[in-house]
This record gives structure tokens, C-alpha cells and sequence, in this order.
């Protein structure tokens, strides 16, 4: 079929990077390049009654600080949200700005409150530790459920009930709450996909150049999706034409999802440099990566799947707090939505099927996609009511799941499958493939291995 | 301010550094020697291992006047520089022990530090060697087996 097919591929960019020649953004140095560190809120929620950088701004070797108020003065606007999901009343999505740097109050730990930009990064961190912010530490809310409560702290002053949007998908509710009520056997999970962090192993770096004499920027970044954030970042924050401005994601080491977004710091270095009109290099610390890459998951869900009394599923109901952070990062409102609730359909005949995401922000690091986003958490949910089902009933989980499978079908003479959950399916056939993996591992030698070894107690 | 001498790669550079600094800014800010990275600031990822007297240091806990006087070895120094690799920058690529890279000048120059210490180590002995280097990427297996196939490779050329 192909010379590729069965042979070994060697890559071509090894040789650059076995010698120490790759180009990650850190390793790119600009003649007038000045390094940036950002002082960061070290509380969840707190007020900023007053920052003090009189002292900072007087120390040999730093250029510039620019506080939240700078950024507000400027009239710069936050990194937007790339995916609205509006409620289901028809309210549109509450999108609370998400602005380079706090003015008012710090909603998570790691909120950007000032920039210091000096000639060296040692500088550059020292006039920072001269940085005086007075706080007032305000009552912090981190539970994507407790914060729907009428009495949580509001994470946005403006926001009741720190919700971002509500939706549902599928079948009606009340017919999927009839069924379940009605059921020969019903079985309940309640289900904590804890955040995550992504932790790639290049830290997070950005450098912004103004090019004085062509009025030009361009922006370097470790990003999985540099052609957006030059959309994202001209239209939606600096207000620059496209073609004033260049984005390079040059070697970038690794992201798993959470260098696919626009972050307030690649504005902010793009920003600052035409300010000072040099080069403005930034680089995360490990622990500033903890509290400002995007962070994963973080869906409190409880889940029912009812079962008639041959184990054929009949109606499944989800119902998910969907923590989004402190802002709604570029595609958060797409991961506990579009790309969870599509899923439940999963492999099987479920013929009734409704899921509830109530999407809350929380005194916490905004989320985004993370490997998979928001497809693991429905796979893992929904295998895992099946599992316990199975077990709750005495029944083979394997033979459960032969019950349930949606017959097989090619796609081209029969046609696609469609989900109660919008997806129409293009081919599968979910049948053969456990079957083989079943004959693959042994399965009733590991079944029987396992009833052995569980009533000598070994297992 | 601290006059050092500290030999990078078999080249001696006699530099001015303030007593903070540490030997991974010393090589990727002053001379420009950005193969060693920063993953984690604390030693604990492995991204910034060179060699310090033949033996394996994390630069970035390490301070640039600990090295004065003495000779450091970093991924850009590992092959002779006449375009020839070295085994381990062969098996790397042979084995497909990468995927971004990131980790990777920090992995070699750790295995390198155990192949001049045990010529044939054994695949558990590789992994005690590399329990300080971490790979995001999960090229665990690879990385290991790449390890393995430079030191057949060293062995079958001595």
C-alpha cells in the first residue's frame, strides 16, 4: 500500500533536537530583549485596594511596570471566549471579562496584578518582591456545585449564582425521568472528574516585539494554535490589523491541549513591547504554570442509567456541575457541553437519554481542553454505570454489554446511526471488536482465575 | 560580582557572574548554550542535567560559581562536533525515544553519565538511572530502549 506501511519512520527533526539545537520560544533571544515577571495574586479572592510600585520602578535595571489600572486606562480588552453556549431559556452565555491584568480584584490564585519588565530576569523578579499590593481577602468559593448556591462568594460581583450557562441534550426530561422511575433495576453513581493539570514540560513563554519602523508586532509563542491567537489577540484584545502582526510558535514542548488557547500573557508582552518599543520576553515558572495554564476537567456529575429486567438499558440521566474557573477560558463552554453530552450515547441501544450541565465559575484556574476534553469524562461515566449495573444485577459485564451494543452496521448499505445525543455515528461494530479482545485476553480463563483466586481471598 | 572561569564543552570562558546565578542561566543567557532547558526550576524534572566533571548535576538548583575551575559538559558538546553523533543521539532517533524534544538533551546527558559508570546496564538499572528525568510525552519504553541499543552500540564499537 505504501513504502511507510510496516516500516520504520525515522523523523527529521531529531537531529536538531538530540543536539541541542532545537527553537523553543525561552531559547530565542532579540537584540533590546527585556525579560518579564508577573507579580501574581497569591489569594484565591481578594480586593486590591491599592498597589504600590514607586519603590520597584525605581530600581537600576527595571524598564517599566504596568498595573491592571494601565490596562484599564489603555482601554484594553480581555482575551475572549472563543465558544458561546447560551442558556436554555435563551439567555446569552455570561462571559465576565477576563482582563492582561486584574484592576479590581484577584478572582484565583495566580490572577495577573502587575508586570515588571527589567534587563534581566533576576531584576525583573527582585522589583517585584518591592511590589506593595494592599488586599482584602474575600470568602472563596472552589466547588463547581456549592458555587451555584444562592449564598456562594460571587466570583464576578455581577453574577448571581456564578453561572456561566446552563444546557441540556437529548430526550425530554420528564420521559427519561418516567422511565428511570419505572425501571426493573436503576443504577446511580455520583461521579468527582477532579482538575488536572497539564503540565507539559516546556513551561509556558512569550516574547513580544514592536517593530518601531515598520509599526509591526510580532509575537512568539509556545502554542499549539498560533494562527488563532493571532485572530483572538488583534480583533478581540489589541485591536491591531492581522497584517500588523506576525505570530510564531516556533519548537514547542508539548501542551496536551493546554497551549491550544490565548492566554492573557501573550497579549500582554505583545502590549507591553510597543509600550516600551523593545522586545519583552516572558517565561512561566514551574509553579506559575500550576496556577495559569489552563487547567482540565473538573465535572461533579450524578448519573442514573435504568435497566429493564433482560439488562437492556433503558434511559440514562446526567446531570453535571461543570467548574469553569475564574473565566471562561477559549473553548471551555465547548468541553462539558459539545463534547461530553454528545458522547452518552456510547455504544449502546440507550434509548432514552437526557444530560443537565449547569457551567459555574469558581475562585479557581480557568479550564480548557485537556486530552480528550470532556469525551474521557462521558466514556468514563458511562462504562462505569454499565460496569457497576452489570454487577449490581449478577450479570457478566461483558454479556451486559453484548446486550446493549448498537447492532453492526457499515455506514454505505446500512445507514449511519443516530444518537439520542445529536452525533450520527458514520460505521461500527462494537460486537466483533469485544468479542476479539475477549478471545485476545482469555476472558473466561481471567473470569474464572479471578472467581478462584477471589475465594482463596488473594485478590 | 565573581570572576569564574568554568570550561563549557572543552572551551574555557572567564565571565563576570553575580553569586546568585545559576549554571543553567549561565549557559543558556550568557553563552547562548540553549540546549540545556528549564522545566522545572527545582530539580525535579531533569530537562537541565549536564555534566559536571564527567558526573551528572542539575543546572538549575546548581550555582555558576560552584563550577568555576571546573569543566562542564552539555548536549552541545556531547559528539565531537565534526557531524558525527554521538551513539546516544544515534539511538535516540533510531529508537524513537522523543517526541518534543523537551527532555530530551537532559535525558541523553543523564544516560550518558550512566553508560560511563555501567557499559551494559540492565533495563532496571536504566530506569533507577532515569528516575530523576521525566518525559511528558510518556516515552518511557522508548527512551529506555534507546539507552539500551547506545550502549550495544558503544559496546560493538570498542
Amino acid at each position: 500500500m505504501s513504502k511507510y506501511i510496516g516500516e520504520s519512520v525515522k523523523r527529521v527533526e531529531d537531529k536538531r533536537f538530540t543536539t541541542g539545537k532545537g527553537r523553543y520560544t525561552d531559547d530565542i533571544v532579540l537584540p533590546g530583549m527585556t525579560y518579564a515577571y508577573i507579580l501574581r495574586s497569591p489569594h484565591a479572592h481578594a480586593r486590591i485596594n491599592s498597589i504600590d510600585t514607586a519603590k520597584a520602578k525605581n530600581m537600576d535595571g527595571v524598564v517599566a511596570i504596568f498595573t491592571g489600572k494601565d490596562i484599564a486606562n489603555a482601554e484594553i480588552n480581555g482575551v475572549p471566549c472563543g465558544w458561546q453556549v447560551d442558556f436554555k431559556n435563551g439567555d446569552t452565555m455570561h462571559e465576565p471579562p477576563h482582563p492582561l491584568l486584574v484592576a479590581d480584584k484577584a478572582r484565583h490564585v495566580g490572577d495577573g496584578i502587575a508586570i515588571v519588565i527589567a534587563e534581566d530576569r533576576y531584576i525583573a523578579r527582585d522589583a517585584a518582591d518591592e511590589i506593595e499590593v494592599d488586599y482584602e481577602i474575600l470568602d472563596a468559593v472552589v466547588s463547581p456545585e456549592k458555587a451555584a448556591a444562592a449564598d456562594a462568594p460571587r466570583v464576578h460581583d455581577e453574577l448571581p449564582n456564578n453561572m456561566a450557562f446552563d444546557w441540556s441534550l437529548g430526550n425530554p426530561i420528564d420521559e427519561v425521568d418516567a422511565a428511570i422511575e419505572s425501571a426493573h433495576h436503576v443504577t446511580s453513581l455520583d461521579f468527582v472528574n477532579q482538575r488536572l493539570v497539564a503540565n507539559a514540560i516546556e513551561p509556558r513563554s512569550a516574547i513580544g516585539h514592536y517593530d518601531t519602523t515598520n509599526d509591526h508586532y510580532t509575537l512568539y509563542t509556545s502554542s499549539q494554535n498560533p494562527h488563532l491567537i493571532r485572530l483572538l489577540m488583534c480583533a478581540f484584545v489589541l485591536n491591531l490589523p492581522e497584517h500588523k502582526v506576525r505570530v510564531v510558535s516556533p519548537d514547542v514542548g508539548g501542551g496536551f491541549g493546554s497551549k491550544i488557547f490565548h492566554y492573557t500573557e501573550e497579549a500582554l508582552v505583545t502590549w507591553c513591547s510597543g509600550q516600551i518599543k523593545r522586545p519583552v520576553k516572558w517565561t512561566a515558572e514551574r509553579s506559575e504554570s500550576f496556577v495559569t495554564d489552563a487547567h482540565g476537567r473538573d465535572h461533579v456529575t450524578k448519573a442514573d442509567m435504568a435497566f429493564d429486567q433482560d439488562g437492556k438499558i433503558t434511559a440514562l440521566r446526567v446531570k453535571t456541575y461543570a467548574g469553569m474557573g475564574a473565566y471562561l477560558s477559549t473553548f471551555a463552554p465547548a468541553v462539558p457541553t459539545y463534547l461530553h453530552g454528545t458522547l452518552l450515547q456510547g455504544l449502546y441501544t440507550t434509548p432514552l437519554i437526557n444530560v443537565d450541565v449547569v457551567a459555574t465559575f469558581t475562585n479557581t484556574v480557568a479550564v480548557d481542553a485537556y486530552r480528550g476534553a470532556g469525551r474521557p469524562e462521558a466514556t468514563y461515566l458511562l462504562e462505569r454505570l454499565v460496569e457497576n449495573g452489570a454487577h449490581e444485577m449478577g450479570i457478566d459485564p461483558a454479556e451486559l454489554r453484548f446486550k446493549n451494543f448498537i447492532p453492526a452496521f457499515d455506514g454505505v448499505d446500512q445507514p449511519g446511526y443516530q444518537t439520542q445525543v445529536a452525533l450520527q455515528y458514520d460505521s461500527g461494530n462494537y460486537e466483533e471488536v469485544l468479542k476479539k479482545a475477549l478471545e485476545m485476553v482469555g476472558y473466561d480463563d481471567l473470569r474464572a482465575q479471578q472467581k478462584n483466586a477471589s475465594e482463596r481471598r488473594t485478590l | 560580582m565573581n570572576q569564574v572561569s568554568i570550561t563549557v564543552n572543552g572551551k574555557k570562558h572567564e565571565r563576570e557572574v553575580s553569586s546568585r546565578m545559576l549554571l543553567v542561566h549561565f549557559l543558556r543567557d550568557v553563552l547562548q548554550l540553549t540546549g540545556t532547558h528549564i522545566g522545572c526550576d527545582t530539580s525535579s524534572c531533569g530537562a537541565c542535567t549536564v555534566l559536571l566533571d564527567g558526573k551528572a548535576v542539575k543546572a538549575c538548583t546548581f550555582l555558576a560559581v560552584q563550577a568555576d575551575g571546573r569543566q562542564v559538559t552539555t548536549i552541545e558538546g556531547l559528539s565531537d562536533g565534526n557531524g558525527s553523533l554521538h551513539p546516544l543521539q544515534e539511538a535516540f532517533n533510531e529508537c524513537h525515544g522523543l517526541q518534543c524534544g523537551f527532555c530530551t538533551p537532559g535525558m541523553i546527558m543523564m544516560a550518558s553519565d550512566l553508560l560511563a559508570r555501567n557499559a551494559s546496564p540492565s533495563e532496571g538499572e536504566i530506569r533507577h538511572a532515569l528516575e530523576g528525568n521525566f518525559c511528558r510525552c510518556t516515552g518511557y519504553h522508548n527512551i529506555v530502549r534507546s539507552v539500551q541499543h547506545a550502549a550495544e552500540k558503544i559496546q560493538s564499537n570498542a
